[in-house]
């Protein structure tokens, strides 16, 4: 049934403070999620003062920061600090988004710092995205073709063919829009969610793919597709300005086309 | 995890084996095209209920039933019930979906099938009882 209220263990605590360092000018506090597997504790939010003006201007620039000179203990996902890898993806201010894009100057008071929301968690701001990872396998995100490949070079595929994947291609996984949906907290065992729904989409809609109708079938299900509710927050959340929910739509109106 | 007990993982099946599940049940859109379906026409059958009522307003129980009687009210009276009931029973069903988990999921969605379509039934016996029914004469 439903759970109104965490679980005795994830009930979230107060944790260390650490005070910026004398003679700073600019200072922000940041609030940032802890939990460790190695003992029994509970987490905890620790609190870190920084001089905003000593560092990058970006959340990711703020946690680098306190990983090398303040608490090396805190950890977290990173790699291209450019908005392309999508390793950075964490829950900043209430929103889901990528670390390395989001400037800690647009943001007031407190910056609150969260592991992407109701996944398992590895450790601090590390969330396990295993489940995540194997729906988008189970849709089979590559290209399905029967017919043989020109013998003189690739499949082609028209300007118009092409222009198609635009708004899907630029996905880069990062599963923000996922773990933001309600609808893939309450079931996400069987709903597949924004970011693998938008890859299935991908695939569908590529005019080089030959598995149209197969795909069809393997979503249609009251909940690997259905389940999704029209909530909206994958689009309002997605770091790379995508549109989840217009793909899902999409996917929908060709289940219902194939029907009628 | 905890360092002093052995953990005994209780699952240990694959993430693709449990991302894959039992398969797609292949039904769904069905569901979602009468859940449009049946919203979009109770737009035009509450409007001409609220409108009757309106005019029917202050009447007595005779008149009332006179109204009740005729084939075209009668006929859009049953409708606007069997189509409230239907468009309830997908919508609750959802919720039940979202809300309603493990072995609690398939015994609701069952009985919200079950109630709806059963008030559904005493309001179409209703509306033919009106219909065919012979109103008590007074004089």
């Amino acid at each position: 049934m439903v759970e109104l209220r965490l679980p005795r263990n994830s009930t979230v605590g107060k944790g260390q403070f650490f005070p910026a360092p004398a003679g700073s000018k600019n200072v922000r506090t940041f609030k940032i999620y802890r939990w460790t597997p190695d003992d029994d504790s509970n987490p905890v939010m620790d609190a870190y003062e920084i001089d905003i003006d000593s560092i990058g201007p970006m959340v990711l620039d703020a946690l680098i920061h306190i990983k090398n000179d303040v608490d090396p203990t805190l950890t977290f996902r990173r790699s291209c600090r450019e908005g392309i890898c999508g390793s950075c993806a964490m829950n900043i201010d209430g929103e889901n988004t990528l670390a390395c894009l989001k400037p800690i100057r647009d943001m007031q008071g407190d910056i609150i710092i969260n592991p992407l929301p109701h996944m398992p968690i590895v450790k601090d701001l590390v969330s396990n995205l295993d489940g995540a990872y194997a729906q988008l396998r189970s849709i089979d995100p590559w290209m399905k073709a029967d017919s043989a490949p020109p013998p003189d070079g690739e499949r082609l595929q028209s300007p118009e063919e092409r222009a198609k994947l635009d708004g899907m291609w630029e996905c880069i996984l990062c599963f923000c829009c996922t773990t933001s949906c309600p609808s893939y907290w309450w079931n996400g065992d069987r709903y597949l969610g924004p970011a693998t729904l938008l890859a299935a989409y991908r695939w569908i809609a590529d005019s080089r793919d030959e598995h149209q109708g197969d795909r069809l079938d393997s979503l249609e299900d009251t909940f690997k597709l259905y389940a999704c509710r029209t909530i909206m927050n994958c689009t309002q959340t997605c770091p790379k300005g995508l549109n989840p929910a217009k793909a899902i739509g999409r996917i929908k109106e060709l289940q219902v086309e194939r029907k009628l | 995890m905890n360092a002093t007990s052995p953990t005994h993982r209780t699952v240990m099946r694959s993430q693709l084996g449990r991302a894959r599940g039992l398969g797609s049940g292949h039904s769904g859109t069905g569901h979602w095209i009468v859940e449009r379906v049946s919203a979009a026409s109770l737009l035009p059958l509450s409007g001409w209920f609220v409108i009757q009522m309106f005019r029917l307003g202050g009447e007595d129980y005779e008149q009332v039933a006179k109204w009740g009687g005729k084939p075209v009210n009668a006929t859009l009276l049953a409708a606007l019930v069997a189509t409230s009931f239907y468009h309830a029973e997908v919508g609750l069903q959802v919720i039940v979906d979202d809300y309603v988990h493990g072995k609690a999921h398939a015994p609701t969605k069952l009985l919200v099938k079950i109630g709806t379509g059963l008030l559904g039934l005493l309001g179409i016996v209703s509306v033919l009882k009106l219909a065919l029914g012979r109103p008590a004469s007074k004089g």
